[in-house]
């Protein structure tokens, strides 16, 4: 079975959200790490002003006296700093001086493990409404006595209320993060169905296409430039496909009109013939006569089963080394009789080789030559010229005579067309035989073309 | 001369029938492949003549069980399908010779008397003459009544053929294909005009007439004498 791709539609909304979401959640993360951030600076800030408080306060010690005089001045630098909490811890780990809810785990007050520059700590203090989070810094600071050892000063602040801040941020960020995708989503899609829109008008567009209205054509102008490349393609092939279907209407027009004329002939002669008692001389005269036109008729049929073979590449040259040269004489031979009745004088000039179907070949030389013969006028010339060019060769059949039109000279090669309307009748030829010249030339790779300048018309032919 | 034809065209199987028979020959018809293949295979045949498409057993067939059997008659194909793996084919399975439909039938006529020339080619006679014609092939001499004709090349090699075969109506094509070697129908009347003028240095001032057009089939070289 066949898998069907998805929508164009679904593809893009689904690509437009997912990136929208995680642009979002990119930035959201970072929007709140930097609040984040900003908190611990903050209480960095905190803390090591109130490390520097306690650190000159310190260094006025200078006396014994003056060391108990330091919980009073400690109280009184701590006033109005809710939630902070600070411990001084003597030589003798005795604490000096701690507020009331001050509480450290050991190891951070432990001497050899304070570091300078402090370190923030984050730790969980029971306290009486659960477990508290405390962030806090410690440092070891000397006092003003020489002899006493400096003393352990630890700062903490409670951030309980940045923690509970910033969860509720995260939620409403996270929210946000989700409705935005969503929106996104949508909004893509509508966006997306916008943007298609040109699509589904050349879509429109090329379903009324039928035969009968092949010459409708997508505005290029009309449509965003990105598929102004694809409309003009699909104009380009309409063209060629309304071309071909001309070309395809008058064949089998000029067909049918071919087969009528001939037929519409047998027809009336035998009932003619057949109206009345005849003797047998006239029998066999009327027979003879219809065997003539079948004969024409069979021709023409295998013409055309020739040229709808070409069509469909079906004519593969046999190829083998081809004498040009060879096989024009030997085609003036064959047709020397009929040229001296019409005082017509052959001529050949230069030689080539080619890779070539032999047979072929000469009947798309034959029907060149005879078709020559036929528009030269008594006393008239036909001259071949042949130029080889490596493993090619161009070939030249040229007649004196009257000029052929630039109109017709493009459709001289279609079937049945005659440059003379008039000769229809004569039984010259169906006027398949330049189509069939040109369908064997193409067969083996060249091409051919016709010009007529004002003595006479030139076929010349190029086969590499 | 016996000819076995096998075509399942009614019409067309009948028409050969007759035609061959008024032409000297004795016929066989069959009608489908496989009732040809066992009149082969048991009757004596000098030449055969097979349509491609036939119902039962093909063309192609026939001609294999032919040669298994060991029958050697010279075969001529009918086809109507004028297709290029069909002449491959044809020319590849060893067949004589074939005709596309549709043919004239003196086409298929003086194949046929070509072909079965082709087994006993007799002793080449070195002089040709009907009538008071009289054509010297080691010289290449023609004379009527005595008098010397001097002949093209090529109107020498026509009439060499209507003489070989006199009697017989040659159609043009096999005309153009015998003498110029022109292998394809051609609407020219080239040969037309070929026999008219050999005709005007034969014919022209002698009695009695040799050469006869036969009217939309082609010529004819007899002595109405004998």
């Amino acid at each position: 079975m066949k898998r069907r791709n998805h929508s164009i539609t679904i593809r893009l909304t689904l690509l437009f959200a997912a990136i929208s979401t995680a642009v979002l959640l990119t930035l959201g993360l970072f929007v709140g790490h930097a609040v984040e951030q900003h908190f611990v600076e903050q209480d960095m800030e905190l803390m090591t002003g109130k490390l520097q408080l306690v650190g000159r306060l310190l260094e006025k010690v200078r006396t014994s006296a003056d060391l108990d005089l330091l919980p009073t001045l400690l109280e009184d630098a701590l006033v109005g700093h809710h939630g902070l909490e600070l411990l001084v811890r003597g030589p003798d780990d005795t604490t000096l001086f701690a507020t009331h809810h001050a509480g450290f785990p050991s190891d951070f007050l432990e001497r050899s493990a304070i570091q300078n520059p402090p370190q923030i700590q984050v730790w969980q203090e029971s306290g009486t409404h659960g477990p508290q989070p405390r962030r806090g810094i410690a440092a070891v600071l000397s006092t003003g006595i020489s002899e006493l050892p400096p003393l352990v000063v630890a700062v903490a602040v409670d951030i309980a209320f940045h923690e509970h801040f910033m969860a509720s941020f995260r939620q409403t960020l996270w929210l946000f993060v989700a409705i935005a995708a969503a929106l996104a989503g949508v909004l893509g899609w509508v966006a997306v169905r916008h943007g298609l829109a040109p699509l589904q008008t050349i879509r429109q567009g090329a379903a009324s296409v039928t035969a009968s209205r092949l010459d409708y054509r997508l505005a290029v102008d009309s449509v965003p430039v990105e598929l102004a490349e694809l409309a003009e393609t699909l104009n380009d092939m309409l063209c060629r496909l309304e071309d071909s279907f001309k070309r395809l209407k008058d064949f089998s027009s000029d067909l049918a009109h071919e087969l009528r004329t001939p037929i519409s002939n047998l027809m009336t002669e035998t009932h003619v013939a057949l109206s009345k008692a005849r003797t047998a001389d006239e029998y066999r005269d009327v027979l003879a006569s219809n065997a003539e036109e079948y004969e024409r008729l069979a021709r023409m049929i295998g013409d055309m089963l020739f040229l709808a073979q070409a069509d469909n590449g079906l004519i593969v040259p046999n190829r083998e080394p081809v004498d040009l040269a060879a096989e024009v004489r030997q085609l003036f031979d064959f047709f020397d009789a009929l040229a001296e009745e019409k005082a017509i004088c052959f001529s050949l000039q230069g030689s080539g080789q080619i890779s070539g179907d032999k047979l072929m070949l000469r009947r798309a030389l034959a029907n060149l030559v005879s078709n020559a013969i036929r528009h030269t006028p008594p006393g008239g010339s036909i001259c071949v010229r042949i130029e080889g060019d490596g493993s090619g060769a161009r070939l030249a059949v040229e007649n004196s005579g009257e000029p052929i039109p630039p109109e017709h000279l493009t459709r001289i090669f279609d079937r049945f067309y005659r440059a003379d309307p008039s000769r229809h009748s004569s039984g010259e030829g169906a006027g398949l035989g330049l189509a069939i010249t040109r369908s064997i030339i193409r067969a083996h790779g060249g091409d051919i073309s016709a010009k007529s300048g004002d003595g006479g018309v030139c076929f010349e032919l190029h086969i590499a | 001369m016996k000819i076995l034809v096998v075509e399942d065209e009614p019409k067309t199987g009948d028409y050969l029938k007759q035609g061959l028979t008024e032409a000297g020959f004795v016929v066989d018809l069959a009608r489908d492949g496989l009732d040809g293949l066992h009149l082969g295979e048991t009757g004596e045949y000098d030449l055969a003549i097979l349509d491609v498409m036939l119902p039962k057993l093909d063309g192609w067939r026939i001609f294999e069980g032919l040669r298994r059997a060991g029958r050697e008659m010279p075969v001529l194909f009918l086809s109507a399908r004028d297709q290029v793996e069909d002449r491959v084919k044809g020319l590849e399975l060893g067949a004589d010779d074939y005709l596309v439909k549709p043919f004239a039938f003196a086409e298929l006529l003086a194949r046929v008397r070509t072909l079965l020339r082709r087994g006993s080619r007799s002793k080449e006679a070195e002089h040709l003459h009907a009538a008071d014609l009289e054509l010297d092939l080691l010289r290449r001499r023609v004379t009527r009544g005595g008098h010397r004709i001097d002949l093209t090349a090529k109107e020498f090699a026509l009439l060499e053929l209507l003489l070989r075969r006199r009697g017989e109506v040659l159609p043009r094509s096999l005309i153009a294909s015998q003498i110029w070697d022109m292998n394809f129908d051609s609407d020219t009347n080239v040969i037309d005009v070929a026999i008219r003028r050999l005709r005007a240095k034969v014919d022209d001032s002698f009695e009695p007439k040799l050469i006869r057009t036969v009217r939309g089939m082609g010529y004819v070289l007899e002595d109405s004498a004998e």
